[in-house]
């Protein structure tokens, strides 16, 4: 009479010690076989990625000999005086007055794009870029904070360059530029102009400090290397020349269509 | 005398019975990861929102380190293989005394990519001191690290990633190290089994834990599905359009219409409930393109390195100026299985043994370690039910190996639920004493 009571109780106390997660046999312990609904091509017929990678490949590049020299000294320039000189700026300046020099440089940054959405006959943008500076100037003494962002107007950036691609202007060949990275002709033309359009608004005399103060430049440089993402051999690939261009020259049809 | 005859065989049973019953399995119901589509997880990741609470950059004390392992290689590589002369790598110190945790990267992956970032600051932000080492697939580590130079090929990858790990801890030894602590992730987690295994011999780490996440279990499985993906059936692509077009085509409509360009991760959410949203067979050639990338990185990069003939022809001078782009897309028709076939098959079999493709399949594979991952009860594995790099029988091996070290997930596809909340405390408590 004991030993059934007893191996029930042990039964019961070892199903109670067992926690819940414990699962029942499923079948290949439940998997779901996520291939299944799909359907490939067999394998003579294979062609959609080959003829898709070899379409993207084709960009007009015929400085390309050119181009290559300039990627490799880019990315040799950021590896050892670019990001070096950003880790030294970030490591003597404390992080406030960081986000301080990024905020009034964007804040420049929003004159071309003011302009330019303009002339590009998107009112309401314009509108929306323009009570960003005019938010961020008034409120925000000289941009040195961000409210714009905290209330809301997402940052946007229009330039020449997408303008004239607005206008139909094609692409040109595909350029690098020194320091600069990835362009192309018409790109290039934008840049040029919004950097003199640049100095002609005269936005709490900046251009005219500048002029003056060299040194601001340096300061805009770095905090334009501090503020951008991009790594040199971040796509890790020997290919990573090709990847650019291409991603570059998709990236800027896709902000001249939006 | 009686009495504990009974009780002994109770205990057994009870014994027994605990082991028995396997893996443990996250209830769906309960699991809150919400994106049920395997190729949405994948891309997607989850929600910013139910991602744990990570360190910032700029509380990390880090810096990126480089060895000189192959010094022949700074004259036997074209110039413009420069950045990769040298094996870089990432080294996370905390102030004090503290574990140490290697993290090996996925296929084709750098140490410094998305997912090694993410796990660098959940185990960073869990007081450990961190080390970030590219996959043997990525080409900085064929370049600067292999002696082959042609991955794939478990058991001699796990080797050199072995030395590289050793020749790392040698140069900080100065750092206080607690504990070892090991893991990886997708083909990563493959070469931390292997690694485990090669100390476990050589007592070099001892490592104290190590955690494997969705590890391929027959390597030529996931190498076939991914390749598979990038073969998908489009319905909808009709003549003279590539695939990329129609991506880029459904992209621009969805920003014309939001107004804005700007791509991020919750920018993919809205998108996917918007009409323009990508199908299935659209998210897998997106996902089995990147891979394929990789297998085109590979082929070039072990055919150079090794002057085989096969993409670049032997002798060619290549500089800084010389365009890739003809070998780019030599490269490109080569898939995983082709590269096995071409390139590594016939290495293995010259190097370490006539066997036949399912010989190198069996060896390369999670099964050629599978005692060693039954006995150690150190090692864990991560897994989803719903991820296609494995095939029918992949779960029912893990569970058998590895019992109740088996957490399976619902949901995920490959790695999309690693940066969720839920997998994030798991992955801290498997770690954590």
């Amino acid at each position: 009479m004991t030993k059934p009571v007893l191996i029930a109780f042990i039964l019961s106390v070892s199903a109670s010690l067992s926690p819940p997660l414990w699962a029942e046999t499923l079948e290949d312990a439940g998997f779901k076989t996520p291939l299944k609904q799909l359907e490939f091509t067999p394998a003579l017929e294979q062609y959609q990625f080959e003829r898709s990678n070899f379409a993207a490949l084709q960009v007009h590049d015929p400085l390309e000999l050119v181009n290559r020299h300039l990627y490799h000294f880019n990315y040799k320039f950021d590896q050892y005086v670019f990001l070096p000189s950003v880790r030294a700026y970030r490591y003597v300046t404390p992080k406030p007055v960081r986000t301080g020099v990024s905020n009034f440089f964007s804040n420049l940054g929003q004159v071309p794009t003011s302009a330019n959405s303009l002339l590009q006959g998107k009112f309401k943008r314009a509108m929306h870029s323009t009570a960003r500076l005019l938010f961020n100037t008034i409120l925000g003494v000289g941009g040195l904070w961000d409210p714009a962002s905290k209330m809301g107007l997402v940052k946007v950036k229009e330039d020449f360059g997408q303008t004239l691609g607005v206008y139909g202007v094609p692409e040109g060949p595909y350029l690098v530029l020194p320091f600069l990275g990835p362009s192309n002709l018409r790109d290039t033309t934008g840049l040029v102009t919004d950097f003199f359009g640049d100095r002609e608004v005269n936005l709490i005399n900046y251009a005219e400090i500048s002029r003056r103060n060299p040194e601001l430049y340096g300061l805009q440089i770095i905090d334009m290397r501090y503020t951008t993402e991009l790594r040199y051999g971040q796509l890790n690939s020997p290919f990573e020349y090709e990847k650019i261009r291409y991603i570059y020259t998709k990236a800027r049809q896709l902000q001249i269509n939006e | 005398m009686h009495l504990l005859a009974v009780l002994f065989c109770a205990l057994a049973t009870l014994l027994s019975a605990t082991t028995a019953v396997g893996y443990q399995l996250i209830d769906e119901q309960s699991y809150g990861f919400p994106i049920h589509n395997p190729f949405q997880a994948t891309i997607a990741g989850s929600p910013v929102e139910l991602q744990p609470q990570l360190i910032g950059n700029e509380q990390i004390k880090q810096k990126d380190y480089q060895l000189r392992l192959r010094p022949e290689r700074e004259q036997s590589l074209p110039s413009n293989f420069w950045p990769v002369k040298t094996l870089h790598y990432r080294l996370a110190k905390q102030k004090k005394p503290a574990p140490l945790i290697f993290i090996i990267a996925g296929t084709g992956a750098r140490y410094d990519s998305d997912k090694a970032e993410y796990l660098k600051k959940l185990f960073y932000g869990a007081g450990m001191h961190v080390v970030q080492i590219s996959s043997p697939t990525s080409y900085d580590f064929m370049a600067a690290a292999s002696h082959y130079a042609t991955p794939g090929y478990s058991p001699l990858d796990a080797q050199e990633l072995y030395y590289v790990m050793q020749t790392i801890a040698r140069k900080h030894k100065n750092l206080p190290v607690t504990d070892w602590f090991l893991t990886g992730y997708s083909l990563g987690g493959l070469h931390a089994a292997f690694i485990s295994e090669i100390d476990q011999q050589q007592q070099f780490f001892n490592f104290k834990r190590t955690l494997l996440l969705n590890p391929p279990v027959n390597l030529y499985t996931s190498v076939n599905n991914l390749d598979q993906m990038a073969n998908v059936e489009l319905p909808e692509l009709y003549e003279g359009h590539d695939f990329y077009q129609d991506v880029f085509d459904k992209l621009a409509r969805y920003f014309e219409k939001r107004g804005h360009f700007n791509f991020d991760q919750a920018i993919l959410a809205d998108f996917q409930n918007s009409p323009e949203r990508f199908t299935d067979a659209e998210m897998a050639m997106l996902i089995g393109t990147m891979f394929r990338f990789t297998a085109t990185d590979i082929n070039f990069t072990t055919d150079l390195i090794n002057r085989r003939g096969l993409i670049i022809p032997t002798g060619t001078r290549i500089t800084d100026g010389t365009s890739l782009t003809p070998y780019f897309e030599i490269a490109l028709l080569c898939d995983f299985s082709c590269y096995i076939r071409e390139q590594l098959l016939p290495f293995w079999q010259n190097v370490f043994q006539a066997g036949e493709l399912e010989d190198l399949i069996q060896q390369t594979s999670l099964y050629a370690v599978s005692e060693h991952l039954r006995t150690n009860k150190n090692i864990s594995v991560m897994h989803n039910q719903d991820d296609f790099i494995l095939g029918a029988g992949d779960l029912t091996f893990l569970e058998q190996v590895f019992q109740d070290r088996l957490i399976l997930y619902p949901y995920g596809g490959h790695l999309g639920n690693l940066d969720y909340v839920k997998n994030a405390d798991d992955i801290l408590e498997f770690f954590h004493d």
